[in-house]
């Protein structure tokens, strides 16, 4: 059962601006591809398709799955400023980790958006009982390494010159975990 | 003395706070949600226990003043439905409990531990209800701070 009934939320931001954040829809097929058309190429480097295509993102809205990939959007007026990503494995070893994305429009950053965003998903994490949320950045988004840090995820490791952008130049991953609460839980043999 | 909206003793310095039209200073604190944790958070960030010259005796005032805040965020968050916040306030009281008291005085590591921690439930608190963050600059002149760290938000 996915915990949704929170949604739409609206939030107040540091400068007084209201967002609603909310689960995308097949409808923000074309807000999202705008959203991304916006975002500095560096931030867009994970993606394994070319997000520029608004094919590639007309075709996630028409297979959204919440059970592996919920993204919960922030929308300011009729524009999309952020998504927060929470992917999960249904089955294996890894199905108790779900993994986090978090985009935020440039002219939407340092705001307390993206901390938002981190509270959001931690509050999904926990009620998906996940014993952990890992999240992967590139070394060089600092602002969105300590705010990951400062609501509780610890860096696990830094690779080295490990993930290229889109132009081919190399770029350090910085892997952070946060351990949720239903870890303490656990009954280890 | 103590301010008797909020419960925490700002206006340190005679000269700082803003003047009301009858000549009295307000509480900075006034019709904002949370007035008395977000007060007792304040008075700790901005507390005499963080300075260089701390005594024994502001660390163990500090470390009494944080129980009572980590207490009051407790019957806050008692209610709400945000296990991230339960479990951030359990590694409050954790470090709270490995600062101290202590033979000199709690140990100021942990105690910035436990006052970071309190910070993050305060925040869940807030942003449960739809509003920014406590931001603790925001009041600083309402205290006796030489200097606010500097904290940049995403």
């Amino acid at each position: 059962m996915i915990p949704l009934d929170r949604y739409p939320k609206e939030i107040t931001l540091r400068n007084e601006a209201h967002v609603v954040l909310r689960p995308m829809t097949p409808a923000d097929a074309d807000g999202l591809w705008s959203f991304l058309r916006q975002l500095p190429e560096i931030d867009k480097s994970h993606f394994h398709e070319d997000v520029d295509r608004r094919e590639v993102v007309e075709g996630w809205a028409k297979s959204l799955d919440y059970e592996t990939a919920l993204p919960i959007l922030a929308i300011s007026g009729d524009r999309i400023v952020g998504s927060v990503t929470l992917y999960r494995n249904q089955t294996g070893w890894k199905q108790r980790i779900g993994i986090v994305r978090i985009l935020i429009a440039p002219d939407h950053r340092h705001l307390g958006l993206g901390t938002a965003m981190i509270r959001e998903i931690r509050h999904l994490g926990e009620k998906f009982a996940l014993n952990y949320l890992l999240a992967e950045v590139i070394e060089e988004q600092q602002a969105a390494v300590r705010a990951l840090e400062r609501m509780g995820f610890e860096k696990a490791m830094v690779h080295r010159n490990f993930v290229n952008d889109r132009k081919g130049h190399l770029h350090n991953l910085v892997v952070l975990l946060h351990p949720m609460s239903g870890l303490e839980k656990e009954i280890f043999y | 003395m103590n301010c008797s909206i909020c419960g925490a003793g700002h206006f340190p310095a005679p000269a700082r706070g803003k003047a009301t039209p009858a000549g009295e200073r307000s509480c900075p604190y006034q019709g904002v949600p949370y007035t008395e944790l977000r007060a007792g958070h304040d008075q700790l960030y901005f507390g005499r226990w963080r300075r260089t010259d701390a005594t024994s005796i502001d660390l163990r005032k500090a470390y009494q003043q944080l129980e009572r805040l980590l207490h009051a965020i407790a019957v806050s968050i008692e209610k709400e439905d945000i296990p991230a916040a339960r479990l951030d306030l359990g590694k409050a009281f954790e470090a709270l409990h490995t600062a101290g008291p202590g033979e000199e005085g709690p140990e100021v590591r942990y105690l910035d531990h436990a006052l970071s921690y309190a910070h993050r439930v305060i925040g869940d608190l807030l942003h449960e209800k739809g509003l920014p963050p406590h931001a603790p600059a925001d009041f600083a002149e309402w205290y006796d701070a030489g200097e606010v760290p500097f904290r940049e938000d995403w």
